[in-house]
């Protein structure tokens, strides 16, 4: 589980971040959406410990983040918009590593099955990552997620980017793990995608979230209205 | 977290050619370097063995004389060279005195090819000026050649930091740092553990370089000799591991880790032994050797004017001397020989006043040589192949006192006024080189390794510190 209370992020006197409180169940997919600067990469930094709040808290299945920087991560995955993985070793090897330096350890075959299972083309399994698009990289990213085990996965716009097909199959990868009982939060500005697949979307404006809907009770049509109005682009509202 | 950053930074690197680089690098560096060293220390023999071909091939034109004298022949020499005169012995048939280059000299050649390795101490020559090149400071003799003491203590470092700078940078610049810091690792241990393995690869290449290098120069016998260098090369390694992990820690970018590592190497290897040079070259100067000259040609031509006085000061000092035989004369040598005592009398303080400064200046280096890693292996290394200044020092003392015993063995003769005989011949002394005892180099290794550990704490207090601020991957 996912949540945040009265999360808070100060840069001297510039708030980015203020008093954030959200919740994300297991099971549930959340998307963030926000312009530039809203406070969405800020939100997944303070959730993954790379800083610390300047008041509230982030917490990771009852963790304190900023307490347990490392026991909060055992059962969290994430991935950037762009994920970068080391170029001369292959999908298996920086599986393999990654997970192993997490403290899971596998067998190649295991390795190979959780690549399948994210989607990868087995023939690219012994591939050098220099030689993947950004779509494979962003399934290595899941697979890595299967192979913890995460019950938290947290994705700093990873679709964008993608192509369609690949936008597409990556939503239908995290909708698997959605069902599968993981928490997932996922910043992002693809209004589309985030009606798709989230369950809950939450609209940011100056570090502030602004707006929550039930993804199942709005059309992507007032999604698109109520992102615009928070934005201030009123007149662009249909 | 260690077995799987051993197994797959050796893969990385492997494929991304830094492990055949580095191979190749310090192979050729290692090869060139023992060949050279190699060389120096042949030529050095060679030298020294030229040295004794001549003593012998002017000894047997001696016996022969000596033989054709003994016989009642005459014989076609000059009156003067003619070895029944004992300073003709003295003089013309000097004995090598000799430093014989040590099992490792070819580690450290230093400035080997600048002083005398032999000498041929002469009964009336002048001790001071013996051909010694002048001792000035002993920092200067730590710029040497292109020999095994240069690439480790020089350029080493320097391939360490090209192997280094950027481990933690080159995560942060690619990206991957986000994600190896989303899993549940400290990113400080991430790099120090990196380092570790790093070190293991440059310690497992050094040593098999050198062995490949030993078997390949053949000097394979000198093997476990070989452990002190390896020892000190490793420890050496490790201070600059320590200082790069310290870096990647403090400072950020992989252009700033790069210019500061570069920075520090400037310090420690050229900087603070060149300060230190100055500075002990302003607080102990060395006397002007033009003043010594000077005086010594003073002493000399008042010493010349006043010969017969001085002779009879001798004889009254040294009564076994003195012969109350009128017909037995006092020829130049007698003059001479006992006025050269007197020279020599005079001229002691101004050599001991060199010799004073150059021990002032040996002892200040040594009481600050721990400001540089660098100075302290190269003495280290010097010490060990036996061409330390210290080294130099011992032998022009026993190059000395040699010349002292040549000239007392000699001078009997002279002034007893008793012929040499080819079988006094067998009684001549030879010089024999007795090299300094090794001290070892345990402490020094000791102290590198605690100078590494140190610098290791200062950098992961500082990566515990960022953690602590959680500001380790947006700094």
């Amino acid at each position: 589980m996912i949540s945040t209370d009265n999360l808070t992020m100060k840069y001297g006197e510039t708030t980015v971040l203020d008093k954030l409180n959200l919740t994300i169940k297991p099971g549930e997919l959340y998307c963030l959406l926000g312009a530039n600067g809203a406070g969405k990469t800020t939100t997944i930094n303070l959730l993954l410990g790379f800083i610390k709040p300047s008041s509230g808290s982030a917490i990771i299945n009852g963790l304190v983040v900023a307490e347990n920087v490392h026991k909060s991560k055992k059962n969290l995955a994430y991935i950037p918009e762009n994920l970068m993985l080391y170029p001369n070793l292959t999908a298996v090897e920086n599986l393999d590593y990654f997970s192993g330096i997490g403290g899971k350890s596998f067998k190649r075959q295991e390795l190979e099955a959780f690549l399948e299972e994210a989607g990868l083309q087995a023939d690219a399994f012994h591939n050098r990552i220099s030689t993947f698009s950004k779509g494979m990289r962003q399934k290595v990213g899941i697979a890595l997620a299967l192979a913890k085990n995460a019950s938290v996965l947290l994705l700093d716009e990873p679709t964008s980017g993608l192509d369609p097909k690949a936008s597409n199959e990556f939503g239908i990868l995290l909708q698997k793990l959605r069902s599968n009982g993981v928490a997932i939060l996922m910043a992002t500005h693809d209004l589309f995608r985030a009606k798709e697949i989230a369950t809950h979307i939450g609209i940011m404006k100056n570090g502030q979230l602004k707006q929550e809907f039930v993804a199942s009770e709005i059309t992507l049509s007032d999604l698109e209205n109520a992102y615009l109005s928070t934005m201030g682009f009123k007149e662009m509202a249909v | 977290m260690y077995k799987y950053n051993f197994a797959y930074e050796f893969k990385s690197l492997f494929r991304n050619g830094w492990i055949q680089l580095l191979t190749i690098l310090l192979f050729a560096l290692f090869w060139f370097a023992f060949s050279n060293g190699h060389e120096k220390v042949a030529k050095r023999q060679a030298d020294i063995q030229a040295a004794f071909d001549e003593v012998k091939e002017s000894d047997q034109v001696m016996l022969k004389l000596l033989d054709s004298v003994e016989n009642g022949l005459s014989v076609s020499a000059s009156p003067w060279t003619i070895p029944s005169r004992p300073m003709a012995v003295g003089n013309y048939h000097p004995r090598v005195a000799a430093m014989d280059p040590g099992q490792l000299a070819y580690i450290a050649t230093g400035q080997s090819d600048l002083f005398s390795h032999n000498v041929k101490p002469t009964t009336s020559g002048d001790d001071a000026a013996l051909n010694f090149t002048e001792i000035i400071n002993p920092v200067q003799q730590l710029f040497g050649s292109f020999d095994p003491s240069f690439v480790i203590i020089y350029l080493l470092p320097l391939i360490i930091i090209a192997f280094t700078y950027n481990v933690l940078s080159a995560e942060k610049e690619s990206g991957t740092i986000r994600l190896l810091a989303s899993q549940p690792i400290s990113i400080h241990s991430w790099v120090l553990q990196k380092m570790a393995i790093r070190l293991f690869w440059v310690t497992l290449l050094l040593t098999l370089i050198l062995v490949l290098v030993l078997f390949l120069t053949n000097t394979a016998g000198n093997l476990m000799e070989l452990l002190p260098i390896w020892g000190i090369c490793i420890a050496y390694s490790l201070f600059w591991f320590a200082l790069s992990f310290a870096i990647n820690l403090w400072v950020g970018s992989s252009s700033k880790n790069a210019i500061s590592l570069i920075g520090l190497w400037l310090l420690f290897v050229l900087l603070i032994p060149s300060v230190m040079n100055q500075m002990g070259s302003t607080l102990y100067p060395m006397p002007s050797r033009t003043l010594m000259v000077n005086k010594l040609r003073t002493i000399k031509a008042e010493a010349t004017e006043k010969q017969d006085e001085i002779l009879d000061n001798f004889l009254r000092d040294h009564p076994e001397y003195a012969i109350n035989d009128p017909n037995q004369g006092r020829s130049f040598y007698h003059r001479y020989m006992a006025s050269q005592q007197l020279v020599r009398e005079e001229l002691r303080p101004v050599v001991m006043e060199f010799e004073d400064q150059l021990q002032k200046q040996q002892a200040w280096i040594s009481q600050l040589k721990w400001a540089s890693p660098s100075i302290m292996v190269q003495q280290e290394l010097n010490a060990l192949s036996g061409t330390s200044t210290k080294d130099y020092e011992n032998f022009r003392k026993q190059a000395t006192g040699f010349a002292n015993v040549w000239r007392e063995h000699l001078l009997p003769f002279l002034y007893n006024n008793e012929p040499f005989s080819s079988a006094d011949y067998e009684n001549l002394p030879a010089f024999k080189y007795q090299p300094l005892e090794s001290k070892g180099t345990s402490k020094t290794i000791v102290i590198l390794m605690v100078m590494g550990i140190l610098v290791i704490g200062i950098g992961y207090l500082r990566g515990f510190g960022l953690q602590q601020k959680n500001n380790l991957i947006i700094q």
